[in-house]
């Protein structure tokens, strides 16, 4: 019989295997994501201290000569909040260090791209990455660093501190890349975040030495998200299960400090029998603190003294078995022992334990739900209101998250968590980059799937310098360009599906869809995030945008056909009647023509009748 | 045997018709001299304006027409071709010339009007000839087709260069073109007694060789198939100036049946026209209960054959009588004969046999 190896792997590890699935696939597609992760981090961060972002991106070929795919340096520095120095190793040195844990929007999701990137670079070069970062506007430190990837840890190799002058962050690492394919792919990219983030300046210097710069277009930062707590439709049961875990109340580690607050508690000055200090506890039970009422519980069941508690650690409470289980470290082993329910410590223990009741875990840790939706919902789900979360067996709690799906009446979900542009910095960013003859842009109301909202907005740009190639569509969630898999994207389906001869749009027209998805989680169809999925509801926001901009630009387009009409007319009114005249002159045997012109002005000026 | 009772000879409708181009010329000259938008007024062809007439007994248009105004920019390409046309009418009249409707297409272009096909320039002239109702030989303008006519009749040429020569068409054994010089020729005397019309051209040559003409003192037709107007207006001329009853020999099937039916009794394309119908004119045959009759060699009928049936016997014409009941039996009988199938007792059967008991028996209808 062969022996099977288990063994642990660090999230470094995992991720270095896993490349793939976060788009390190290849060096094309690792220098544009690579890209993108630190142009978005750079964004994020400014954005959440409303600071107005400038950032600079390059890439410079290590060796020019050498062809591609080859090594290059990919700089991105940015002018937002910095980062402390004692969390630069972390945060760049570690896979799963992160601070974006809460429930908003932001471009990427807990700050994992970047240490991918940097760890890619680190694997395909061996060149480490290089962090400057001045967080208070007086230092300026610089970390030189490498992944330790088996102990997801970082190894610095050079800390220096030089006086600085202004807050921002500037990462560079080395990385395999190919830049004659990845190319157009990028630069579409800076012009793409640009258009979505007229707030922005950015500029991008590719390995050639040109430079492409995208000058703030407004001044004025979109309103910022909030931190919200999870809306009751987008819950799962391991949610719940972790949400449980951080509500109810621990039994408390029982170490010296603990047992001083005990001793204090109940006036201890010497040592007394465990039944001499449960006596005391009884007499003083209304004063004395809870977790000094836990403390006192677990004595009274394990019936051991201070100096005993000190030899033991508490690892499970398992109500529903009625036992407790200990580890005895001088004994080294464990030892479960049985809880008599009818004992009024065992009251104390199980409420300790058991956390809220399920009406207070609703209403304080979702959002928008009151004790009376609370109070409707547990007669839906057939739970007391009183029941205690940490009570409840996996099958209640399967249950329990299945009843939070279900529930109708919970309020839509609260949309301030969300970051759309808003209409004029979109607008104004339209103008600014197709010069068109007409546009129009609209933003509309919240709305949500799956306990998920999400905000669409969506700008539409007719003539001017846009080029007669036929409609193109620019998709964008999250102030994030989407620029592969276009052809299975939901936006791309809905302009599809629109039957443009409706709005006098023919042939290949001059014609721009900017189409922005705001949500705190976009219904991406592959983990490449690229291609967004078509649930109705975001379908019907997408198609009543659509419809309502299209609408706007066919009385755009009719009124200019008025005036191409009125041309025509005029044209075909001089043609005509001279020849209508000829005829009938010769018809009614006259001999001079008659006097047309007057029905060649008035020709030309009546208005079209259908 | 000369009749002259109607007073619309050649000569008359010319005059009729020159008179009426310069009325609507004046009209048109009137408007624009005015600062008004000239318009036409088409009696409209659609199918729900096209209705049977039972006192007149052909179809006709009803009161529906549509206006066709230089006001309107949709309409004003078509309002200035029907004024040319109009226009190019009236020097083809007094000059004297005819024209094919092809080259109608043609000479558009000399005067910047240009048509996108032949069919657009066709419609044209349909309009014309709803508009003046007058049939388009009478504007000089004639299709391709052509049939023919044999017989004791002296006809006098309008034509240019030939004014008054007069000329018997007995003459000439294939038959007379009836064309555009013999339409417009005044018909003077005959001693024919009878019109024969008949569907098929070798039949014709039959008939003249057998010398129907003489033994039945007949004006013999050949329809070539489904008769054209200048034939169906001859006809209409020989039964109305000349007094001659008319009679038609087609092929035993619906088609035949249907090919009488419209020199009686016009066609629904030519509802807006009235000069071409012999209301009087007999069916001789070939009907279906003469295939029984006379034992007549038959072929299958196809499916479109059943289904034109079935299409005619919605016409109002086709509702009572020796019509509705012939269309009967051919849908019981399934087959059909064509007039030669006589062949099979003799080349001459036809003429000999079939001919006069046929005429024997149109005394009684």
């Amino acid at each position: 019989m062969s022996k099977e190896v288990f063994s642990q792997i660090s999230p470094s590890e995992f991720f270095y295997r896993n490349r793939d699935l976060a788009g390190f696939s290849n060096p094309t597609r690792s220098l544009y994501t690579s890209v993108r992760e630190f142009v978005e981090n750079a964004l994020d961060a400014c954005d959440h201290k409303k600071i107005l972002p400038d950032i600079h991106l390059s890439i410079k070929a290590v060796d020019p000569e050498q062809a591609d795919p080859k090594h290059y340096i990919l700089t991105v520095k940015d002018n937002g909040p910095g980062i402390d120095a004692e969390h630069i190793p972390l945060a760049f040195g570690t896979v799963l260090y992160g601070s974006k844990f809460g429930l908003k929007q932001a471009r990427g999701m807990f700050g994992l791209g970047a240490t991918m990137a940097i760890l890619y670079g680190q694997i395909t070069t061996n060149k480490p990455v290089t962090v400057k970062s001045c967080s208070d506007g007086k230092t300026l430190d610089e970390f030189v660093m490498l992944l330790d990837i088996q102990k997801n840890k970082p190894v610095i190799q050079k800390h220096t501190t030089k006086e600085g002058s202004k807050t921002g962050l500037a990462v560079s690492i080395v990385l395999e890349g190919d830049y004659s394919k990845a190319g157009s792919k990028i630069r579409d990219y800076v012009y793409q975040t640009s258009l979505i983030t007229p707030y922005a300046s950015i500029t991008f210097e590719d390995p050639s030495g040109e430079k492409f710069h995208y000058a703030r277009i407004v001044k004025d930062m979109p309103r910022p998200p909030t931190v919200i707590k999870p809306h009751p439709h987008g819950i799962d049961v391991e949610t719940i299960r972790r949400m449980i875990t951080d509500t109810h109340y621990q039994i408390p580690a029982i170490d010296n400090k603990m047992i001083d607050k005990v001793k204090k508690e109940l006036s201890l000055k010497k040592n007394l029998s465990p039944k001499e200090i449960l006596e005391r506890a009884q007499k003083r039970w209304s004063d004395i603190s809870k977790p000094v009422r836990t403390v006192i519980s677990v004595m009274s069941f394990l019936n051991i003294d201070f100096e005993g508690l000190k030899k033991i650690r508490i690892d499970d409470l398992d109500v529903a078995n009625k036992t407790i289980t200990y580890w005895d470290f001088g004994e080294s082993q464990s030892h479960a022992v049985e809880l008599n329910p009818d004992s009024p410590y065992y009251k104390q223990l199980a409420s300790t334990v058991q956390g809220d009741t399920l009406l207070t875990f609703l209403t304080k840790r979702f959002q928008r739900v009151g004790p009376t939706t609370a109070e409707k919902f547990c007669e839906f789900a057939k739970f007391k209101p009183d029941k205690r979360i940490g009570s409840m067996t996996n099958e209640e709690l399967v249950k329990l998250a299945d009843a939070l799906q279900k529930f109708e009446e919970f309020l839509a979900p609260d949309p301030s968590c969300l970051a759309p542009l808003g209409e004029e910095p979109l607008s104004k960013g339209i103008m600014k980059f197709f010069n068109p003859e007409f546009a129009a842009v609209w933003q509309r109301n919240a709305s949500a799937y799956s306990g998920f909202p999400f905000v669409v907005e969506m700008g539409i740009a007719y003539g001017g310098d846009i080029p007669p190639n036929g409609l193109k569509v620019y998709r964008f969630a999250n102030r994030i360009p989407l620029l592969y898999d276009e052809g299975s994207d939901v936006v791309l389906k809905i302009v599809n599906e629109t039957e443009w001869a409706r709005y006098k749009i023919k042939g290949d027209p001059p014609l721009v869809v900017v189409s922005h998805i705001c949500s705190t989680r976009i219904p991406y169809k592959t983990v490449g995030k690229e291609n967004v999925a078509d649930r109705p509801e975001l379908e019907r926001e997408l198609k009543n945008a659509l419809q309502y901009l299209a609408r706007k630009l066919a009385v755009h387009m009719s009124r200019q056909g008025a005036a191409d009409m009125a041309k025509k007319r005029a044209n075909l009114y001089s043609k005509y009647v001279p020849l209508i005249a000829q005829f009938a002159t010769e018809l009614a045997g006259k001999k001079k023509e008659p006097n047309y012109n007057q029905l060649i002005r008035m020709g030309s000026e009546i208005e079209e009748q259908v | 045997m000369k009749n002259k009772s109607s007073a619309k000879t050649a000569e008359a409708r010319k005059k009729r018709l020159l008179s009426l181009l310069e009325q609507q010329g004046i009209n048109i000259y009137d408007h624009l001299d005015k600062g008004k938008f000239p318009q036409f007024v088409i009696p409209s062809r659609s199918v729900s304006n096209i209705v049977y007439d039972k006192k007149i007994r052909q179809y006709i248009l009803g009161n529906a027409s549509a206006v066709r105004s230089s006001r309107n920019m949709s309409q004003l390409r078509s309002y200035t071709q029907l004024a040319w046309l109009a226009f190019f009418v009236n020097r083809l009249v007094r000059e004297g010339k005819s024209s094919t409707l092809r080259d109608i297409y043609y000479s558009s272009q000399a005067f910047s009007i240009d048509f996108e096909d032949q069919p657009e320039s066709d419609n044209i002239i349909v309009d014309l000839e709803a508009v003046l109702t007058s049939p388009r030989e009478e504007f000089h303008i004639f299709p391709e087709e052509r049939s023919s006519v044999f017989g004791d009749l002296t006809i006098e040429y309008t034509v240019p260069g030939y004014e008054g020569k007069r000329m018997n068409l007995s003459d000439h054994p294939d038959g007379y073109l009836i064309g555009p010089s013999l339409s417009s020729a005044e018909l003077v005397d005959t001693s024919a007694e009878l019109v024969i019309a008949i569907e098929k051209g070798g039949l014709f040559t039959r008939f003249v060789e057998e010398k129907v003409h003489k033994k039945f003192k007949a004006i013999i037709v050949d329809t070539a198939g489904q008769a054209p107007r200048s034939t169906r207006n001859l006809l209409r001329r020989l039964n109305n100036e000349m007094g001659l009853p008319v009679v038609i020999l087609a092929d035993g099937d619906v088609y035949g049946e249907h090919i009488a039916m419209v020199i009686k009794s016009g066609s629904a394309n030519a509802a807006h026209l009235r000069e071409l119908t012999v209301p009087d004119a007999k069916w001789l045959g070939v009907w279906a209960t003469d295939i029984e009759k006379y034992k007549l060699p038959t072929i299958p009928m196809t499916e479109s054959d059943i289904k034109r049936i079935y299409d005619l016997q919605k016409d109002p014409r086709y509702q009572e009588g020796n019509w509705k009941k012939q269309l009967e039996v051919f849908l019981k009988l399934k087959r059909k004969a064509e007039l030669e199938a006589f062949s099979k007792y003799g080349l001459t059967n036809i003429t000999d046999k079939y001919l006069p008991a046929k005429l024997e028996e149109s005394k009684s209808f």
